[in-house]
């Protein structure tokens, strides 16, 4: 069995597509085989919708009269990178508003415009002879702005790790609160229903993929940092933090109910995003990936207490493990929390199939593939001889 | 019997009162106190009382009466749906699971029921869902 992605889109036209979620081909896989799966399915969607700290929006605010050449700029009093053109900026998920106590940030900011809402601005420069003016403060909003697109560097990672707490006190980590005396055990992948684990080489993902992002449409722009291929696998996927991908995407047209700020306390603010990719099924192989229930997939766990990049896996537990809400750990039963939700991963697989039936959303065929051996190296206080 | 949950709110000069006493001793209730917290503008007890539906009743007129502001709560904590993503962080750091992850809908219900009020869930949830109410 073959099919191309032109096929696969001559059937979205014709509206007879067939379209699966993850989830749902993962049990018809396991009752029909993956023979028939993939006969009778077309599309498999995903979908995610986690904490992606590496997220953030280009904006353009258009020109004022008199004209200014923005130095410094802040949304919310929040401060936005301005070392662009003129009227360019780009602001961060994580970054926090100015004297505030890490509630407020980027990624409430990206939330308020695409809620609709507008923000203030204040920009400020030393003036020049084309851009007189020095000051500004003002609203603007997406219907104010001429462009406002997120480009995260990073989302959608591919399998995240685990992670509990052995020390004496309770952690806040970018993982969540984690319990002292492995108090519970908090994970964030969707599992199941997430992208880059059911396409786990990126055969039919890659840049130029278009995809669901926050509610709208996006693209994928690149390979997202920290991109690594050398990771130990299972059933074919790996079992940790491996690819990733960068996106864009127009904040108008996403939704609040997808672009979500988040507040980790005692960490700082994360921008909770929803992201969701078509799989073309071009042949068995990638149904038999597309399948892998959470049984199949797994997540190291990782103890937070220790302050190391060169943490070591106290285990690895399955998905269907993480998801039962109790794991035992060193003979005591743990409770577990999902970090990401899956509710909102269902809806996002849910919504991008919808789409694809409708005949609203055509898939795509990689402009150019992704890196098929990558690496992550590590930072080291060295000198400039060694650096290069 | 009866259970309730109320939230006592006493000014400076009754801080002093043996009011958990009265109600223990005068109207035979069971008393759970689930939260105390006393600062320079008087106290606040969170408590959940248990007993005859009349005597908790005599009781309220009783606290009325001794100047104390008595609050019945139908919940300890508030979670906004709109807010909730149903993570499910919140799950695993509730000590009585007030906070239930539904199966197969994964949405995260709150059961006020067994809420004791501890707090622990509103600084581990993420889209900031959970606030005090009181
Ligand atoms: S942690 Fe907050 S957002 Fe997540 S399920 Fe609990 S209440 Fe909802
Ligand atoms: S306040 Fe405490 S008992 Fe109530 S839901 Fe939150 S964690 Fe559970």
């Amino acid at each position: 069995m073959k099919r191309t992605v032109e096929e696969i889109n001559q059937k979205i036209r014709d509206g007879d597509v067939v379209v699966m979620t993850a989830e749902e081909v993962a049990s018809y896989v396991q009752s029909e085989g993956v023979e028939r799966a993939a006969k009778e399915v077309d599309v498999v969607t995903t979908g995610t919708f986690g904490a992606m700290c590496s997220s953030g929006a280009f904006l353009n605010f258009g020109h004022s009269e008199p004209p200014i050449r923005m130095q410094k700029v802040t949304l919310n009093d929040v401060p936005a990178y301005t070392g662009i053109a003129a009227v360019d900026a780009y602001i961060g998920a994580t970054e926090l508003k100015l004297d505030d106590h890490k509630e407020y940030g980027g990624a409430h900011v990206i939330e308020e415009l695409v809620s609709g809402k507008a923000v203030r601005l204040k920009a400020s420069s030393d003036g020049t002879d084309c851009y007189p003016r020095k000051e500004i403060d003002t609203f603007v909003s997406l219907h104010s702005m001429n462009q406002a697109y997120l480009f995260n560097p990073r989302n959608a990672y591919q399998n995240y790790a685990a992670g509990t707490n052995s020390s004496e006190r309770t952690l806040y980590t970018y993982m969540g609160k984690l319990l002292q005396n492995y108090g519970n055990i908090t994970y964030s992948s969707a599992g199941q229903l997430s992208p880059l684990l059911k396409d786990p080489s990126l055969r039919t993902i890659g840049i130029g993929t278009r995809i669901f992002l926050g509610g709208g449409t996006g693209y994928v722009a690149w390979e997202g940092t920290q991109f690594r291929t050398n990771v130990e696998t299972k059933f074919g996927a790996p079992v940790g933090g491996a690819r990733s991908l960068a996106t864009v995407g127009d904040l108008r047209g996403m939704s609040p109910e997808f672009v979500r700020a988040l507040n980790l306390p005692g960490y700082g603010v994360s921008l909770g995003m929803g992201v969701g990719v078509p799989i073309p099924v071009l042949d068995e192989d990638v149904m038999r990936a597309a399948a892998l229930s959470d049984e199949q997939l797994f997540a190291p766990l990782i103890d937070y207490s220790v302050q190391s990049r060169n943490r070591r896996p106290i285990k690895h537990l399955s998905y269907a493990e993480l998801r039962s809400g109790r794991v035992e750990l060193f003979g005591k039963e743990v409770r577990t929390s999902s970090l990401s939700s899956y509710l909102k991963a269902r809806q996002i697989a849910e919504t991008l199939a919808e789409r694809i039936e409708n005949g609203e959303f055509l898939l795509t065929e990689p402009v150019a593939q992704l890196p098929s051996d990558r690496s992550v190296g590590t930072l080291e206080v060295r000198s400039r001889e060694e650096a290069v | 019997m009866a259970k309730k949950k109320y939230l006592l709110g006493f000014s400076p000069d009754i801080v002093n009162e043996a009011i958990v006493y009265r109600l223990v001793k005068d109207y035979d209730l069971k008393i759970n106190i689930l939260r105390a917290e006393v600062r320079e503008l008087g106290g606040r007890l969170l408590m959940e009382v248990e007993g005859k539906a009349a005597n908790i009743k005599e009781a309220a007129g009783y606290l009325n009466e001794a100047k104390v502001d008595v609050q019945e709560l139908a919940t300890y904590v508030e979670k906004n749906e709109e807010r909730c993503t149903h993570c499910g962080m919140c799950i695993s750091i509730c000590p009585v699971e007030a906070l239930i992850m539904e199966r197969p809908s994964w949405k995260v219900r709150y059961d006020s029921e067994k809420c004791i009020a501890c707090g622990m869930c509103i600084d581990a949830c993420p889209p900031g869902a959970i606030k005090f109410r009181i």
